[in-house]
């Protein structure tokens, strides 16, 4: 059987938008076939959005930059002009935020579907057999006569993939598209594309979840624009590809490369672990020394071999003594007005210099349980104490010196026309005099290695940078407990190895952190403790080794969890407690005589 | 068509009610509006659809945090100045119809009922105004910026104007009387003159002195000179007018109870004739109010960018006298001139002191619309100066109308 | 109900099932009849309208709803029977009030005027989804991009409600007060309105692409997916409205009932 004929085709494509002095996107070769994934990835300014608009068909129809090279999408030159029914026929493309991408004008999925149907003018005729179609392929027929706003994260999404799919392209783009998904959204899309695919679709999507990754064919790496690599994902995602500009590879490359895994098998744990459990017996008779000095670097510094990588911030350094203070919730209760209980007697207690980590998964409680620690909600019943002191009667604004808390949203925060000003917003309002606000506002931007964007205007940034703003806003407030509401979502490996190293060094300082994450590798690597949630209750509390290990897997599946990939390849190997990530792994295995 | 005439007092033949022709013609220019309006907005591009949706949910939730912070304002059109500002007039003029309509239509907590939806040609004009001074470049003038010599020379022209009242004063007089039509005349060319000298020197400055380009610091000294006499002048006219010992008040002593005399439409029959404060005092309390407020405008305007302000500030309050001028038939002729909102109390206390159900109405907008529109359109002009370039160049007028 | 059907009761009344526009002329007739008629047709038409909404079963919500005007109405009333300078037949003084039948008059007048308005407005709300009304409207020529502007606020005016007040509670978690004195918090206003208003223009980008994506920018041809019922009675309906709206502008402007 031949080979299909590539759908999309990109020959030497570059993208200049107007006023900037380097193109965007140059030379960049890749061709997607029916029935295939092809990954984008890199970090955020390589090109992946630019690559996406292309693709997609979107420069220069609605976003005006500058083309060069051949841009074929089914057969179609995007950078000529042409009619835009019969590119919407072939091409279809999809972003990152959910709620974005609905045209918040239909009352349920099913009208949602036939926005673009009535818009390319199909006949009313044809309409239900076209959307019933498209619900059934994508098995999403529950949703039919749900409203698409009221929808959970994951479900939007699939719907807005659905809705474009219904316009009938065989070429689907996407822009991060799980990038605001928590894991079990970013399963479902996840399934949905793997569907699309073997119905047929030709996919390019740019990406940078390892695990959305792995399962792709094809992954190609961006780097300031060009094209680094394209290959099988645990190439691409390796040392030799995108390790040569400085990515951190995921976990389970990393540790297929160091148990001498091919590029095929790279995501899958049973033959990593298989794997590793040669090497490490390689690793006793000290044949595999040199490559294990190689690998097992300090967290802080992760790989970087290439020669335009950012440079690595040091871990936040207390800009003015202040004592740590403990942080104690007692038998908390509260429910939203006319809801069920959103926490249940909650307690949790917090030292001074601790680092924890509460998991669960949407709707478990824990945002409702981490906005008690400032006041910005009060309990029905049990109180909060911070050193003994029950803060109910404190208002928002004045806890705000004692407890920063970092919104999932930036947008809910972001005002001033410089990062600079936004940042020394919190300082000024809290009264902190002009010297130690300067100083406070230099290494908070120094740490989220935003020194040199102190002009730019917060909004003209990525979402995930605005993520980092809001983080050196908080951090400037110089507050004894950091709350961090998913801090990681929609980071780069790199970023979340920087959010990593700021909570450590905050926590060596003796203040505290506590996190809402749904980043299981994030929550091993960064924490201390590891508190679970479900359905308002504490059910579990313990170090990261214990709570995130196989052992624990039916607790965290019954909140909708899976153990991080290094504690699944460590339960492989038959280790009881999981690592806090590769180099632990890797320390362990070599000490494992 | 004998008929088609409007009834006078009393008259039996067929002939139109005044309140119904007045209903009616308001109908027919509401319908035209609205039909311009729905006319003009069929070229929007697809940015600018996406915006006004938004825009109308910021102008019902921006209300909502204005009520959080308890502030005797409304700010329920900054969204309607901001897609004026972005996307143009008639962009503008449809967020603002759209948000008064849904503000009626829609059940919000702490809305206002059916009140919003019977002010919605106001809130139309409201973006059709917003729209217009963007285009003349308020949101993008700099401090140190050749273009404010326009401003410079309305300000220049109120200076002039208000020299001429107090030559005018202190030699022939304001004097006016009653049934004397020779001193009725005089008032009429008297300010006529006044008005036009205020005209002309604004013309003439700012032909000459107002050359700015490429001379920054000039620019700066002019704006923080003109924002200074402006809002002195204001200040101490505002006082001659209403307060002198032959000015408004003055007027005002209850002999014209009909309220139909040239100047009585105002107040009707009250008797306000004591707060006309006899000279010296009240030339030295005009004094002393306009140096105050002077002081006060120079010390503000010399702060950082400050000065740039003046020409949003023109912007709002002449925005908001336009829509003065269309509310006050709302209010009194659909309402009663109640609309069962925090400025009631200012219209019962104005209707105890004598007004009637227009002039009431008349006098709290004037109190209270100037300010909103003042500091809407300010916050609007530092939200805009915080826009992203990605935003900006979205619209089609962003990047002329909006500060780079 | 969900946040986004606005007052709409879901039901199959006979009011429920007259064409959107049909109802929409039926509003506008009223609204000329309440404001060119003579006043003493005030009464019957309200009690026209509540038994309207009777027959339809939406009596009891009808009555409910009235306490969305009440405080407005009453405010009307009160103050211009006692507030009401010019009037020449005063009743009863009390310091600055004098009870005036005239003043009583026109108060009564003007809320009875918006009563009877707001009568006919509910019951159209009630008995009609924003989605069908707009539909019905492009139907007949108004722009798609109009009806795509409104359906669309119907739906974000609750959320960006929500993000209100996610605002105020992020700003002050960075120490913004927003109590103390009125220039104090004059100056939050900023910090506040800033973040909806540019976080809402950063989302825009993106909608703007979404919606070009789904082909609403590509031209002007387009079917509809939704369904409106138009009874062959809507139509005799519509034309006596109509004429009953032409004879109340020329009873109007005749002079009729003076």
């Amino acid at each position: 059987m031949t080979r299909p004929e590539p759908r999309l085709a990109l020959t030497g494509a570059g993208v200049r938008y107007a006023g900037r002095r380097r193109p965007a996107l140059e030379g960049v070769d890749v061709d997607v076939r029916s029935g295939e994934r092809v990954g984008v990835t890199g970090r955020s300014g390589a090109g992946k959005s630019t690559l996406a608009l292309l693709a997609g068909g979107f420069i220069p129809r609605v976003v005006h930059a500058r083309t060069c090279g051949v841009t074929s999408v089914g057969g179609l030159d995007v950078t000529k002009p042409l009619d835009p029914g019969a590119l919407l026929g072939r091409v279809g493309i999809v972003f990152a935020s959910p709620a974005n991408q609905l045209s918040a004008s239909k009352r349920t999925v099913r009208e949602e579907l036939a926005f673009g149907l009535e818009n390319l003018a199909v006949p009313r005729q044809a309409m239900d057999t076209r959307i019933d179609g498209v619900l059934q392929q994508l098995g999403i027929g529950h949703l039919a006569d749900r409203e698409p706003l009221a929808l959970s994260g994951g479900e939007q999404q699939r719907v807005a993939i659905a809705a474009i799919i219904a316009m009938g392209p065989t070429i689907l783009v996407l822009d991060e598209p799980t990038s605001q998904l928590d894991p079990a959204g970013r399963r479902d899309v996840a399934a949905l594309l793997d569907t699309l695919a073997a119905g047929g679709a030709a996919i390019l999507c740019a990406e940078h979840d390892a695990g959305m990754l792995g399962g792709m064919e094809r992954i190609m790496v961006l780097e300031q624009g060009r094209v680094v690599g394209t290959d099988r994902p645990g190439v691409a995602l390796g040392r030799t590809v995108a390790g040569s500009v400085g990515l951190p590879s995921p976990s389970l490359v990393r540790l297929a490369e160091f148990a001498g895994v091919g590029g095929d098998s790279a995501f899958d744990e049973a033959a990593i672990a298989a794997g590793l459990s040669s090497a490490s017996s390689a690793i006793r008779h000290g044949s595999l020394a040199s490559r294990r000095q190689a690998r097992t670097d300090d967290w802080r510094t992760p790989d970087r071999a290439g020669a335009d990588s950012r440079p690595v911030p040091a871990g936040w350094t207390p800009v003015r003594d202040r004592e740590g203070v403990e942080v104690e919730f007692d038998g908390i209760h509260y429910s939203y007005e006319g809801d069920i209980a959103a926490v249940r007697d909650a307690s949790l207690r917090v030292v001074a210099g601790e680092a924890v980590a509460i998991i669960g998964q949407n709707g478990s409680g824990k945002t409702t349980l981490v906005k008690h620690v400032n006041g910005l909600l009060r309990p029905d019943a049990g109180e909060v104490r911070i050193d003994g002191r029950n803060i109910a009667a404190d208002r928002i604004e004045r806890l705000a010196a004692t407890v920063g808390f970092v919104f999932q949203d930036p947008a809910d925060q972001l005002f001033e026309r410089s990062v600079e000003r936004e940042v020394a917003f919190g300082p000024r309002s809290l009264g902190i005099d002009a010297d130690l606000t300067a100083a406070l506002v230099d290494q908070s931007l120094e740490v989220v290695g935003l020194g040199h964007e102190r002009a730019t205007n917060p909004y003209d940034l990525d979402l995930s940078l605005r993520r980092l703003v809001s983080l050196a806003s908080v951090l400037a407030q110089d507050p004894a407990v950091l709350v961090l509401d998913e801090p990681t979502a929609g980071q780069d490996a790199e970023a979340v190895l920087l959010i990593t190293s700021i909570i450590r060094a905050w926590c060596a300082g003796g203040r505290t952190a506590i996190a809402i994450t749904h980043d299981m590798e994030f929550a091993a690597l960064a924490f201390d403790r590891v508190v679970v949630m479900r359905d308002g209750s504490l059910v579990a509390d313990g170090p990261p080794g214990q709570i995130l290990s196989m052992a624990q897997a039916p607790l965290l599946a019954s909140t909708g969890l899976t153990p991080p990939p290094t504690a699944r390849v460590a339960a492989a190997l038959g280790l009881e407690t999981a690592p806090a990530g590769v180099d632990a792994l890797l320390s362990i295995l070599q000490s494992d005589t | 068509m004998d008929w088609l005439t409007i009834c006078a007092d009393g008259q039996s033949e067929p002939c139109i009610p005044a309140i119904q022709a007045a209903y009616l013609i308001g109908l027919v220019l509401v319908a035209a509006l609205f039909a311009l309006i729905a006319r003009r907005s069929r070229d929007l591009s697809t940015a600018t659809l996406a915006l006004i949706p938004v825009a109308i949910a910021i102008n019902l939730a921006v209300g909502s945090i204005v009520v959080a912070l308890r502030l005797p304002i409304y700010l329920d059109s900054i969204g309607t100045i901001l897609v004026g500002a972005l996307a143009g007039p008639w962009a503008g003029a449809l967020t603002g119809l759209l948000s008064n309509l849904l503000w009626s239509f829609l059940p919000i907590p702490g809305g206002s009922g059916p009140v919003a939806a019977f002010f919605a040609p106001v809130a139309a004009v409201i973006g059709l105004m917003a729209g217009f001074w963007a285009w003349q470049g308020v949101f993008r003038i700099r401090a140190d910026d050749g273009r404010i010599g326009g401003f410079l020379a309305v300000a220049t022209g109120i200076g002039a104007a208000l020299l001429a009242l107090i030559v005018v004063q202190a030699t022939i007089g304001y004097g006016f009387s009653d049934g004397d039509t020779d001193s009725q005349d005089r008032f009429v060319v008297v300010t006529a003159v006044i008005v036009a000298i205020g005209i002309v020197s604004g013309l003439v400055s700012g032909r000459t002195i107002y050359r700015l380009d490429g001379r920054p610091g000039d620019a700066r000294r002019y704006l923080v000179v003109a924002a200074t006499v402006a809002a002195a002048a204001l200040v101490f006219a505002g006082i001659r007018l209403l307060f002198g010992p032959t000015g408004y008040f003055f007027t005002i002593d209850g002999s014209d109870p009909d309220g139909d005399g040239p100047l009585g439409p105002l107040f009707g029959g009250a008797d306000l004739s004591g707060l006309a404060i006899a000279d010296p005092v009240g030339l030295w309390l005009a004094l002393g109010g306009a140096v105050v407020v002077g002081a006060l405008a120079f010390a503000w305007a010399r702060r950082g960018d400050n000065a740039r302000f003046f020409p949003v500030w023109v912007a709002g309050i002449t925005t908001a006298l336009v829509a003065v001028a269309i509310a006050v038939p709302i209010a009194a002729g659909v309402f009663g001139g109640i609309t069962g909102g925090g400025t009631d109390p200012v219209v019962a206390i104005l209707r105890a002191l004598g007004l009637d159900v227009i002039q009431a109405v008349l006098v709290q907008s004037l109190l209270s619309d100037p300010l909103d529109k003042v500091i809407s359109f300010s916050v609007v002009f530092v939200i805009l100066g915080a826009l992203p370039v990605t935003v900006r160049t979205m619209y089609s007028r962003g990047e002329t109308t909006v500060p780079d | 109900m969900s946040a986004t059907t606005g007052y709409y009761i879901p039901g199959d009344s006979w009011l429920h099932a007259r064409h959107p526009l049909t109802k929409l002329l039926g509003v506008g007739f009223i609204l000329l009849a309440a404001f060119l008629l003579p006043p003493i047709f005030l009464a019957p038409i309200a009690t026209g309208l509540l038994v309207l909404a009777l027959t339809a079963g939406l009596l009891a919500a009808t009555v409910r709803a009235l306490r969305i005007p009440a405080v407005l109405l009453a405010s009307i009333v009160a103050i211009n029977a006692v507030l009401y300078p010019g009037a020449s037949d005063p009743w009863l003084a009390l310091g600055p009030f004098t009870l005036t039948g005239e003043g009583l008059t026109f108060g009564l007048v003007s809320a009875g005027r918006l009563l009877t308005v707001f009568l006919a407005a509910i019951l159209f709300l009630f008995t009609t989804l924003a989605d069908d009304l707009m539909e019905a409207l492009v139907a007949r020529g108004v722009s798609h991009r109009i009806a795509f502007v409104v359906l669309s606020a119907v739906q974000l005016v609750p959320r960006m409600q929500v993000r209100a007040g996610a605002i105020l509670e992020a700003q002050q978690a960075r120490g913004l007060s927003v109590r103390g004195s009125p220039a104090r918090r004059l100056r939050a206003l900023v910090p506040l309105i800033g973040p909806v208003v540019l976080g809402s223009l950063v989302d825009v980008r993106e909608r703007t692409f979404a919606l070009e994506a789904r082909g609403f920018g590509a031209g002007s041809h387009r079917t509809a997916y939704r369904l409106v019922i138009d009874p062959p009675i809507d139509r005799w309906l519509r034309w006596g409205l109509g004429a009953a709206s032409t004879a109340v502008v020329v009873g109007a402007l005749l002079g009729v009932g003076r």
